[in-house]
């Protein structure tokens, strides 16, 4: 509309000019002069719509005929001119039109008005800038408002997805809180027990040293009755030689003895013979030889108890041999004892400082399970706040969406192809 | 018996007491031995010496009862074996066995002894007369003791007899 008066006016005041000067010329002369009557009909009807009326040369007098056909070219001019406006005012109302079509419906596809009108061509063209530019403008919006939707959609899900997620991950951590919270009176058992392990350790320690001490003294114990049983053998075998040198002195008082009782024997029989005098002689050599039988009666008990004494000097003998095995094997036995105490003992230190470790690391382990499930908390409220968050933005996104879809329907009113 | 009493002292002190039983009754006495387990006394006038039963060498031709000889104060003495000779088993020579020296009037003659239980005095009223209806054995017996138990009871033998007999049999081979 703002374009048309612009125009309108250029248009209507050399119009307006040129007619004023010509009707006030024309009105004197219908009044003043009859011959000017063709001129002034002419004009009249000019001036009432008839462009194409011209003055007529044959009614004109020959003096004005000059006149009138510079009128005439006037009129000409003008109706030319007449035409040439209405023309242009044509063609300004198609592009009205069209401009009214495409901004009701949008359509900046059908936009191809021209003109031949050098004065128009320029506006024509401005407009088919503006609708070019706009029409890329449109066409940017329209696939930005498609990217849009599609990023809204992609954001609506990516943000429900994060909702998602993110009560899960509230789940979990909720979960892992709690398994946390087990672990922690779990480390806090294995402290104690881990405790009472080092405890059990120590006292076990405290007991293989002792029997590795018990098991010195043992090996010392059996090394000397070893050596005790060394000289007992030693002791025997003496014994023994001496038993022996018992037997063979027995045996020279023996024959001793037998002799003298054959001695008193044959005193007492040369007593009988000398009758009453020998009588006490006879007494005497009977007592003898009683004393001789005494005597070998003795050695006869002698020879016994040497027997007794070589029997029993043999079983002490073999028991100190068997004695010497056995402290033999006991001291072995009491080596193999005192290394496995001694393995017992490292194996006991080392479940000792393992119990020890064991019981220190768990303690952190604790005071760090103690950490994590504080942590675990703020996560948590982190994470609810998160939920909230991210709720919202599934809310918000949701919005945008519609949005995107409300915007990139309203931009496909408008036609840029 | 008392410790501080030596057998010796003893022996002198019982010694006037036989002396004096002696003059109350008569007495004989015998020299006692053991064989197997047969207890016998033989007069001891009838015996000169006990010897330990040295090597015997045994001689051929003679009675069983005659277990050898032996060489005794240079000469030869025929060793008896009274178990032998009275029917009764066999003698066996141990380290202990004694031989003694028996003598009857000419006649001198070892008889093996396993024991010799030494010489006895005893009461003639108490030897009594061999039993009857005994074995052979009896006839070479001047009778027996009894003693107070049944193994302390002595056959006292008629020595003289016995060598004679001895020597009759030998001959008679």
């Amino acid at each position: 509309m703002s374009l048309e008066s612009p125009n309108d006016k250029p248009a209507a005041k050399p119009r307006g000019a040129k007619k004023s000067p010509g009707a006030k010329a024309g009105a004197p002369e219908a009044n003043a002069v009859d011959p000017l009557k063709p001129f002034t009909d002419t004009l009249m009807s000019v001036l009432s719509g008839n462009l194409n009326a011209r003055v007529p040369h044959d009614r004109v007098q020959a003096d004005p005929t000059g006149f009138g056909h510079l009128l005439n070219q006037v009129l000409e001019q003008f109706s030319s001119a007449e035409h040439r406006k209405q023309v242009a005012a044509q063609e300004i109302d198609q592009a009205l039109d069209s401009l009214i079509i495409l901004v009701r419906e949008g359509d900046l596809s059908r936009w191809n008005t021209s003109t031949e009108d050098p004065q128009l061509g320029p506006l024509l063209e401005g407009f088919g800038k503006v609708i070019e530019t706009l029409r890329i403008f449109v066409r940017e919006i329209n696939e930005a408002a498609l990217r849009l939707s599609s990023s809204a959609n992609q954001v609506l899900a990516a943000s429900t997805q994060h909702e998602t997620s993110s009560t899960e991950q509230a789940a979990a951590i909720h979960e892992t809180t709690a398994t946390m919270e087990e672990l922690k009176h779990a480390s806090a058992q294995i402290a104690e027990n881990a405790g009472s392990v080092a405890r059990v350790a120590e006292e076990t320690l405290g007991a293989a040293r002792a029997g590795r001490g018990a098991i010195g003294e043992f090996i010392q114990a059996m090394q000397q009755i070893r050596s005790d049983g060394v000289a007992v053998a030693d002791s025997i075998s003496k014994l023994s030689k001496r038993v022996e040198r018992i037997g063979t002195v027995v045996e020279v008082i023996d024959e001793i003895a037998d002799r003298s009782d054959l001695l008193a024997l044959n005193a007492a029989l040369e007593g009988s013979r000398a009758g009453e005098a020998g009588k006490g002689f006879s007494i005497v050599a009977a007592e003898m030889r009683r004393l001789a039988e005494n005597v070998l009666e003795s050695t006869k008990e002698i020879k016994n108890l040497i027997t007794e004494i070589r029997e029993a000097t043999q079983a002490a003998a073999g028991a100190a041999d068997a004695s010497k095995h056995a402290t033999e094997s006991g001291e072995k036995l009491g080596a193999v004892a005192a290394q496995a105490v001694e393995g017992i003992l490292a194996g006991v230190q080392e479940t000792s400082d393992a119990a020890r470790v064991i019981n220190l690391a768990t303690q952190q382990q604790r005071t760090a399970t103690e950490q994590v499930v504080a942590s675990m908390a703020e996560i948590e409220d982190v994470t609810r706040q998160t939920t909230q968050a991210s709720k919202q933005a599934t809310g918000a996104a949701a919005e945008l969406t519609q949005l995107a879809g409300r915007l990139a329907e309203l931009i496909k009113r408008f036609k840029a192809d | 018996m008392t410790p501080t009493t030596t057998p010796l002292q003893r022996a002198l002190r019982q010694a006037p007491d036989r002396t004096l039983a002696a003059q109350a009754r008569p007495e004989q006495e015998f020299f006692c031995f053991k064989v197997g387990e047969l207890r016998f006394g033989v007069p001891s006038e009838n015996v000169t010496e006990v010897l330990r039963a040295g090597l015997l060498t045994p001689l051929p031709r003679t009675p069983s009862f005659i277990m050898g000889v032996t060489g005794h104060r240079g000469q030869v003495l025929p060793v008896v074996d009274l178990l032998r000779f009275l029917s009764k088993g066999e003698a066996r020579i141990g380290p202990r066995t004694r031989i003694f020296v028996g003598v009857s009037g000419n006649y001198v003659s070892g008889v093996v002894a396993d024991t010799v239980l030494g010489l006895r005095r005893v009461p003639v009223s108490e030897i009594l007369p061999p039993p009857l209806g005994g074995d052979a054995a009896a006839e070479h017996l001047l009778g027996v003791v009894h003693g107070g138990t049944p193994h302390d009871g002595l056959n006292l033998l008629n020595f003289s007899k016995l060598l004679q007999t001895a020597r009759q049999r030998a001959v008679v081979r």
